[in-house]
């Protein structure tokens, strides 16, 4: 339950800074591939390859604002889990310069790495007991990878975004994204490893823009 | 005789030489069948023994490579799956390609030489990218260095769905050549199942020629068109490779063998697919097995059976010989035989000639003079006949004339004889037979016999049955009796005897006549025509009435014969077929 929270924190946690200072908001829809996989029970996304390409399944979009903010003095730490043999969750959007820790809730051990361009790490193994939690600071946008090197079949994707406004579509495709910046930005959504869709986005104060993603 | 004696030798000899010569036939078959079936037997022994030996090798290079398969399937299935490799391959970290496989594949790259049997031990090995071409080690030392050359050979086409062994050709360090055994095993995605990558590992092959040097097999590879046997020379592996080549390409099989000479030396060349079915190219395993051993058997061999042969040739020599010498006493015996009865039978042959002439001439002889002498026989006793008709003449005067008339007559006698004698001597004469009263003819004669003037004063006795009848001509039967009576009279001495019996047997019909006076010499052939008397008598014969008289008996179908003459006593025996049922056995 406690990780439900988690995830619902995460969530809304960028919308916060929006609520605050009233910024702009952008609302919409991502047009998603169908997904061809049976229901996922619980609400738990997993990493799916297919023809090399690597996304949730459920299909899920991350939207986001591109440009170049200022870096914040701290970044709030992330997490994603290890639990029944899979990552909690299968796809986390951070901001470069993000600290994620890598606690393991299973009762065997983990070997999280990672040899994506972004990001290259290796954990080594290590028991659910043992701490202080593996950590990692991802500060180089880019997708990825993370993998087990026990259980081949765990993926995990961490998307690392140059970008505090960012959000994850719901299993429909559609997104809510406020408290942006005035500005002439462009609006991307992650799709998948190899699909990442944008749009020009011309925003102004107090306005709710609609954009979608076809 | 001598050609004769010529030709049986040299009729020996070539019997001989015939028998000697079937034997040598029949050996010098033998032992060219004896050399044939040998020397194809040798011949394929060899081979057989060769062909498995290199079966042997083949199929221990073979358990090999399914070891190293086995092993390396196992190992390419758990190192496709590692995370890390689908890591480096997916999240395009190459460079983490060979570190990543480093330690999965430690234990076959590291380590001391392991002995030839479990050779798991890589020389060194490669990744394939998804196109088939080699991804560079970023450190080669780690994964076995190669040269540019020769990891190209590495790369394939395509990558493969299955295992593939290839053999490549590596340049030494030290400027040699050597060949590798590379196998590619295909790395699958554990998402997708397509195939990814593919693993090259490559090892030393098996070293072959250790093992079998004490034949002398020299093994390589031939891979690549090119043959690697370093234990020939360089010219030598050149026209074998070209060869092989050859070979290889008009044949549709696998494996096949021939022959080859190698620096003048007959070798035994086999040679099998190393890798059928491969994307590497076409790798054959090369033996040669010098024929010297088995060629060398079968000189032995020959030498052994040509031995044999001549060993049986010369039995056959012997065997002909004493064969031909067991042969050739009966039949040498059998000529001479026929010689000697050949030469019997001429000179028999030449006797009965002369005797048939001589005989002839006798008889003609006898006739001529018979005719001759009967006609002035006849004259004389007309004369003599009618001189004592005559009247006036003194009476010693007609005593002398009776006495000549007398000689006429017995001359007569004498002619008529010698007629009867041509005749029969001629075998003109032939018996009338009828049934003769021997009784009769007997007395009647005994009768003549005494009242003959001038007969001795003799006793005469009968001691025969009345009626005794013979088969014959009655006037040759009584010629018989007449002779045999008068000749007991004749030799009698005076107041002698002469007995006269007969009987009968059934069959025939005895007479005996026997008479005192004296008896015949041992030894004396008084039945010989002409003969006379040694012993001097007072009585006179011609000499021709035994004869006459035996021959006649005889042609009756009886005989004549002298039966005793001794003491004082003479006795004839004439036997005469007697006649039909008429006597009563006495």
């Amino acid at each position: 339950m406690r990780f439900r929270g988690l995830f619902r924190e995460m969530a809304i946690f960028p919308l916060l800074p929006v609520t605050l200072f009233a910024g702009v908001t952008v609302e919409g829809r991502v047009e998603l591939p169908k997904s061809h996989s049976a229901p996922v029970q619980a609400k738990r996304y997993e990493i799916v390859t297919k023809g090399g390409v690597l996304s949730t399944q459920p299909p899920l979009a991350v939207v986001y604002l591109d440009g170049s903010f200022p870096q914040p003095a701290s970044i709030p730490t992330k997490q994603v889990a290890q639990k029944d043999l899979t990552f909690v969750p299968a796809l986390l959007p951070v901001r470069a310069g993000t600290r994620v820790e890598f606690p393991n809730l299973d009762d065997t051990y983990h070997n999280i790495f990672s040899y994506s361009p972004a990001k290259r790490f290796d954990l080594g193994r290590y028991r659910p007991e043992e701490r202080p939690i593996p950590i990692q600071v991802f500060d180089k946008p880019g997708l990825v990878t993370l993998r087990c090197d026990i259980h081949e079949h765990m993926r995990g994707l961490i998307l690392v975004l140059n970008t505090p406004y960012f959000v994850m579509t719901d299993t429909d495709g559609h997104f809510r994204l406020s408290g942006l910046p005035a500005g002439h930005y462009t609006l991307k959504a992650w799709i998948d490893s190899r699909t990442t869709r944008e749009k020009p986005a011309e925003l102004k104060n107090g306005q709710t823009l609609h954009v979608d993603f076809p | 005789m001598r050609s004769v004696v010529q030709a049986r030798n040299e009729g020996l000899a070539s019997f001989r030489t015939r028998l000697f010569t079937a034997i040598m036939v029949i050996v010098a078959t033998l032992t060219a069948l004896g050399f044939y079936l040998a020397q194809r037997k040798v011949t394929a022994d060899a081979e057989r023994n060769l062909q498995a030996n290199f079966q042997a090798e083949i199929s221990s290079l073979h358990k090999l490579e399914e070891l190293r398969h086995a092993a390396l399937a196992e190992r390419c299935n758990v190192l496709a799956a590692k995370p890390r490799i689908h890591a480096a391959m997916e999240d395009n970290a190459i460079d983490l390609l060979y570190p990543s496989a480093k330690d999965e594949l430690r234990d076959l790259m590291e380590g001391d030489e392991p002995p030839a049997e479990q050779s798991l031990h890589a020389r060194f090995y490669r990744f394939l990218d998804s196109t088939g071409e080699v991804i560079k080690p970023p450190n080669p030392y780690d994964v076995g260095e190669l040269d540019t050359e020769t990891e190209t050979q590495l790369a394939l086409s395509r990558l493969p769905d299955t295992q593939q062994i290839g053999y490549i050709r590596e340049n030494t360090k030290t400027g040699g050549e050597t060949i590798d055994e590379v196998i590619a095993v295909p790395i699958f995605s554990t998402d997708t199942g397509d195939v990814i990558s593919a693993l090259v590992i490559g090892f030393k092959p098996l070293e072959l020629e250790e093992k079998n040097a004490e034949v002398g097999m020299r093994s390589g590879v031939w891979a690549n068109g090119q043959l690697h046997l370093p234990s020939l020379p360089k010219s030598a592996q050149a026209s074998l490779n070209e060869k092989i080549a050859s070979a290889v390409a008009n044949s549709d099989r696998e494996q096949d063998k021939f022959r080859v000479n190698v620096d003048g030396a007959p070798q035994l060349l086999f040679y099998k697919r190393l890798n059928p079915e491969s994307v590497f190219p076409a790798a054959y395993e090369i033996c040669v097995y010098p024929l010297a051993y088995s060629i060398t058997q079968l000189h032995r061999l020959r030498w052994q059976i040509g031995g044999a042969g001549a060993l049986l040739l010369l039995g056959g020599f012997v065997a002909s010989h004493v064969v031909a010498l067991r042969f050739s006493a009966p039949v040498k015996k059998l000529a001479l035989d026929s010689e000697e009865n050949r030469a019997q039978r001429k000179r028999a042959e030449a006797a009965l000639a002369s005797t048939t002439q001589e005989l002839e001439r006798s008889t003609r002889y006898s006739a001529d003079a018979s005719h001759q002498l009967k006609s002035p026989v006849t004259v004389l006793r007309v004369g003599l006949e009618i001189l004592l008709t005559r009247e006036g003449f003194k009476p010693e005067v007609y005593e002398e004339l009776s006495a000549l008339l007398h000689q006429t007559h017995r001359l007569t006698g004498v002619i008529d004889d010698l007629l009867l004698l041509s005749r029969m001597d001629a075998g003109h004469l032939q018996i009338a037979s009828t049934s003769v009263n021997l009784s009769q003819l007997v007395d009647e004669w005994l009768d003549d016999l005494s009242a003959l003037p001038d007969s001795p004063d003799v006793k005469i006795e009968k001691e025969f049955a009345a009626g005794l009848f013979v088969a014959g001509e009655k006037q040759y039967t009584s010629l018989v009796v007449q002779n045999l009576l008068e000749n007991a009279r004749k030799y009698n001495r005076p107041g002698g005897l002469i007995r006269v019996s007969a009987r009968s047997n059934g069959k025939n019909v005895v007479l005996s006549i026997g008479n005192t006076g004296c008896t015949i010499p041992v030894g004396e052939n008084i039945f010989e025509r002409f003969h006379h008397r040694s012993t001097p008598s007072a009585a006179s014969g011609h000499g021709i009435g035994l004869n006459l008289a035996r021959e006649l008996a005889r042609l009756h179908g009886g005989d004549l014969c002298l039966v005793r003459s001794e003491n004082d006593w003479t006795e004839f025996e004439v036997r005469f077929p007697a006649a039909d049922g008429v006597n009563a056995v006495a």
